[in-house]
């Protein structure tokens, strides 16, 4: 990697020049919340000025971007009595600024599920390829818990990557697309002075996070409390509305569907992202429903989330944004409920301490 | 489908409003991108917004509106009686709609209220499903285009016909929203059956839920995310008696 | 124009850093693609199966189209979706597949309607096997409830075509009543030629059957079961193979040597979609072939 510095004033400029260029997509404000707070999101940018550089976390994720809500997989035009399948991989260039770490993380790990298994994405390798990533680094919001994942840095996934060191913005350079636009633009080799700086933020950042999951040895206590009664008592809860889902930076299960044109003369296999907290998620021909209460498909993706699966050679997906806390009506959130599980793996073993010894 | 060696022919269909404001029958000549497509798959035997011809043959009947007076019942049971599909269209039709305000109070004091003196024929209303059997439904206020579009070719093609099961919540966050109660409102969005594409909550207006209820939505935790809220659980009521689609919960409640 | 990110188009560039792994049957960036089939032939076998046989149409597709027994494709129905469907075919028939369908959903009521001459596609093979080989030289139980004798079959006629290197074969099938009984036309075929010992139940009979009632472990009681060297398939509905690998395992058959075939409604057949997972596995990608015992550790399984 190859590291620059850049006072901030240029580096406005030479986002500008970026964004002026390419269709971009960046953190503005577009609510101001009961409590006074703004609510962000990831928007088209046509100028340095559309972009919130000092924003907190976004409301959605920047998966979409990469994996659309709806997305046409092939379209199959009939001819008199036959049809032929057309399927393209085309996708025009987006530039997306301002990723945190953990947004940057979610994406590497989308990219291992996607593209790593027997079967890769063509669909997601053309946006991936097509991508321009300009990551930010942020101090945590109170309820952020990427660094108990681990996730709160990054060192690959992005084409730049800009640490904050006051004046300045300390980057890292992943590409040699990013390396030639800044060219262009008054960069400096950092001194010992901003590596200490770079330095001092990250301890600042890591020092910041007030809020810690506990996550060692989670798939096991997950494998072992697969009939919990937590589960039952947190999905009393879930309003099946598929917020978390949507918002989240790494759910990707889907929903395919074809939708016939208008003047049936073709019909378009469109893929659509789903939520396995929706009632039908787990439903099959004929209506039986393998997951029919609200918390066998809570459960569900909590597995999915801290145990992993085995196309991503078992890792946790979670990144550890809280995006699906901070958004769910019902107050569920990933801190609560594995605390919860914990409690009650603990309260077991005080049980198993206290019986008598079996020597 | 001609690729599966079967052809489909031209729906015969009819369309038929009752106490209603006939938006619903309007929608159906919206969306012009696609209208002379979606026309070419109809026989239309009878719709009084489209066309004057009137034909007692048809093979799918779209009824809008609900039923408020004597002889829309007996003219209902007819188009029963004609049609081999009956589709349920709108929420008046689905649900009663905004017209069953009238049902919280004395019919006699809403005929009073509304034409003095002069007496009128009317009764409390009922959805068409009180009166007749119904096939299918699309819920809507009015309905959307698109899903009609969609369920109309479903009919055409002899496809399954399906609503979405999950509230609306889901196309919501698609759109990208804020959450309508992060800015204080009261929004019935997680309990009320997407299809909509959330156009209401895009327009920054709360989901009165006119599209009724979800499949297996948790009422009980939507109540306590209201109260949690400290927002108010009168104007929740007002919200769920606007469409008359959530009445087996509101009287749960009571 | 200097600071346009160029665009790249993966449609003419090698797929990814490593190549994708289609059983080495597909080429690259077909995930979505489908083989176009023409429906040759349709056998109505009860009011709710029929047997639809399918010719790919491209002979290299044909070529490229090997599966396992106990493998599954997606069929596509253009303009209706995707299902999957188990095959039921002899692994050595190149020329054609062959699927036992249930109307189950609105794709399968539509390919009710469907007529000879069809066109529909397939993906695929998808999924896990059984493991013929490690079964040969030993004794076979299958084990078939209901529609499950679809899946059956491709295990069955493999072991026909190698015939000689497996020893005692039972086949026990049992439905709910006689009108439901897929395949009897080739009952005799079976027993004859294939020297297989096929024992059939129903669980209600009717005035004109003649044969046994009740459930299908009742069937167990007509063979002699050799623990140590015996493999069994049990193909079926969820209720039965349990009950069924419960028996056995009571006989002493290991868990790990009887092998039961898992349905969930799969959409992408690829481990993406994810609507298949039972616990943390996908029964598109791990399965739909477990061994019993890989069965009882997923939770969420039965």
């Amino acid at each position: 990697m190859i590291y620059k510095v850049i006072a901030k004033p240029e580096f406005e400029k030479f986002i500008d020049a970026l964004v002026k260029e390419n269709l971009s997509f960046g953190p503005r404000q577009v609510d101001t919340d009961t409590k006074g707070q703004p609510i962000y999101q990831f928007k088209e940018v046509s100028s340095a000025t559309d972009i919130a550089f000092d924003y907190t976390t976004t409301y959605s994720s920047a998966k979409h971007f990469l994996m659309p809500f709806r997305e046409n997989l092939s379209h199959f035009s009939y001819t008199d009595g036959d049809w032929e399948q057309e399927i393209t991989y085309e996708v025009k260039p987006i530039v997306l600024i301002g990723l945190r770490p953990c947004d940057i993380s979610a994406i590497n790990i989308l990219d291992s599920v996607l593209l790593n298994g027997h079967f890769p994405s063509p669909y997601y390798l053309a946006r991936r390829k097509n991508t321009f990533i300009i990551g930010m680094d942020h101090l945590p919001l109170p309820d952020c818990f990427c660094k108990s994942l681990n996730h709160h840095t990054v060192t690959s996934g992005f084409n730049l990557f800009c640490s904050d060191i006051g004046d300045s913005y300390y980057v890292s350079i992943n590409s040699s697309k990013a390396y030639n636009y800044l060219k262009e633009f008054e960069v400096q080799d950092p001194t010992y002075d901003d590596d200490c700086k770079l330095i001092e933020r990250r301890k600042l950042i890591k020092q910041s996070f007030k809020t810690d999951v506990e996550v060692t040895g989670l798939p096991s206590f997950l494998d072992i409390e697969f009939d919990s009664p937590i589960w039952t008592k947190w999905g009393d809860k879930c309003l099946n509305c598929g917020t978390c889902a949507m918002v989240c930076p790494t759910c990707y299960c889907y929903n395919m569907e074809d939708r016939p044109d208008v003047d049936l003369q073709g019909s378009s296999r469109q893929k659509q992202l789903y939520s396995c907290n929706l009632v039908d998620f787990a439903e099959v021909a004929g209506g039986h429903n393998f997951r029919p209460k609200n918390g066998d498909r809570l459960k569900y993706r909590y597995y999915h989330h801290y145990l992993g699966f085995a196309e991503n050679a078992n890792q946790p997906i979670c990144v550890g944004c809280n995006r699906c806390g901070r958004a769910c009506l019902a107050d569920i959130n990933p801190k609560d409920v594995i605390n919860d599980l914990r409690m009650e793996k603990e309260s077991c073993m005080i049980c198993i301490s206290e019986s008598p010894d079996k020597t | 489908m001609q690729h599966l060696g079967f052809s489909h022919k031209k729906i015969k269909i009819g369309s038929f409003d009752f106490t209603c404001c006939e938006g619903c029958q309007l929608q159906l000549a919206n969306h012009e991108s696609t209208l002379p497509a979606f026309l070419d798959l109809l026989d239309i035997r009878n719709f009084r917004e489209i066309s004057s011809e009137k034909h007692d043959d048809y093979d799918i009947a779209l009824v809008e509106g609900s039923i408020t007076r004597e002889d829309e019942i007996e003219r209902l049971k007819t188009i029963r009686k004609n049609a081999k599909v009956l589709i349920a269209y709108g929420t008046c039709a689905c649900f009663g709609g905004v017209n069953s305000l009238k049902n919280n109070f004395p019919i006699e004091e809403t005929v009073r209220e509304v034409y003095g003196n002069n007496s009128v024929d009317t009764l409390p209303v009922r959805r068409i499903g009180d009166v007749v059997k119904v096939d299918y439904s699309i819920p809507g206020c009015p309905v959307s285009k698109e899903e009609v579009e969609r369920i109309i070719i479903s009919v055409a093609t002899g496809s399954m016909i399906n609503l979405p099961k999950y509230p609306v919540c889901v196309e919501c966050k698609q759109q990208l929203n804020t959450c309508l109660f992060d800015l204080g409102e009261i929004c019935l969005g997680p309990i009320t059956r997407a299809g909509c594409n959330a156009v209401c909550t895009t327009g920054k207006t709360v989901c009165l839920g006119c599209r009724g209820p979800a499949d297996d939505i948790n009422f009980e935790s939507f109540l306590q995310l209201v109260a949690d809220r400290q927002l108010s659980l009168d104007e929740l009521d007002e919200k769920l008696g606007f469409y008359n689609c959530f009445e087996e919960f509101r009287h749960d409640k009571s | 124009m200097h600071f346009r990110v160029p665009g790249q188009d993966i449609n003419r560039e090698p797929f990814a850093d490593n190549v994708p792994d289609f059983h080495y049957q597909s080429s690259l960036m077909q995930t979505d693609k489908g083989y176009k089939c023409r429906i040759t032939n349709i056998v109505p076998l009860t009011e709710q199966e029929k047997l639809f046989q399918l010719r790919i149409l491209d002979p290299d597709e044909r070529n490229l189209f090997r599966f396992r027994p106990g493998q599954f494709l997606m069929l596509q129905v253009p303009g209706y979706g995707e299902v999957p469907i188990s095959i039921s075919s002899s692994t050595s028939n190149n020329e054609q597949v062959e699927l036992c369908i249930r109307k189950a959903g609105h794709v399968t009521n539509v390919l009710f309607e469907a007529q000879k001459g069809a066109h529909v596609a397939i993906r695929g093979p998808f999924g896990s096997s059984f493991p013929m080989e490690e079964m040969m030289d030993r004794n076979v139980i299958l084990v078939a409830g209901g529609l499950g004798i679809a899946p059956l079959r491709a295990p069955l006629f493999w072991i026909n075509d190698h015939r000689d290197r497996y020893k005692d074969v039972h086949m026990l099938y049992g439905t709910k009543e006689p009108s439901q009984m897929l395949f009897t036309y080739q009952f005799e075929e079976w027993e004859k030629i294939n020297h297989i010992d096929l024992h059939t139940i129903v669980e209600q009979g009717t005035p004109d059957w003649n044969g046994r009632t009740g459930m299908i472990t009742k069937l167990f009681s007509e063979i002699d079961i050799d623990p140590e060297n015996t493999h069994a398939i049990v193909c079926g509905p969820p209720v039965m193979f349990k009950f069924v690998c419960n028996y056995l395992d009571k006989q002493g058959i290991p868990m790990n040597r009887m092998f039961v075939s898992l349905e969930r409604r799969m959409h992408c057949g690829m481990g993406k979609c994810c609507r298949c997972m039972v616990g943390s596995t996908f029964t598109c990608v791990d399965g739909p072939v477990f061994d019993y015992w890989s069965v009882m550790n997923l939770k969420e399984a039965i």
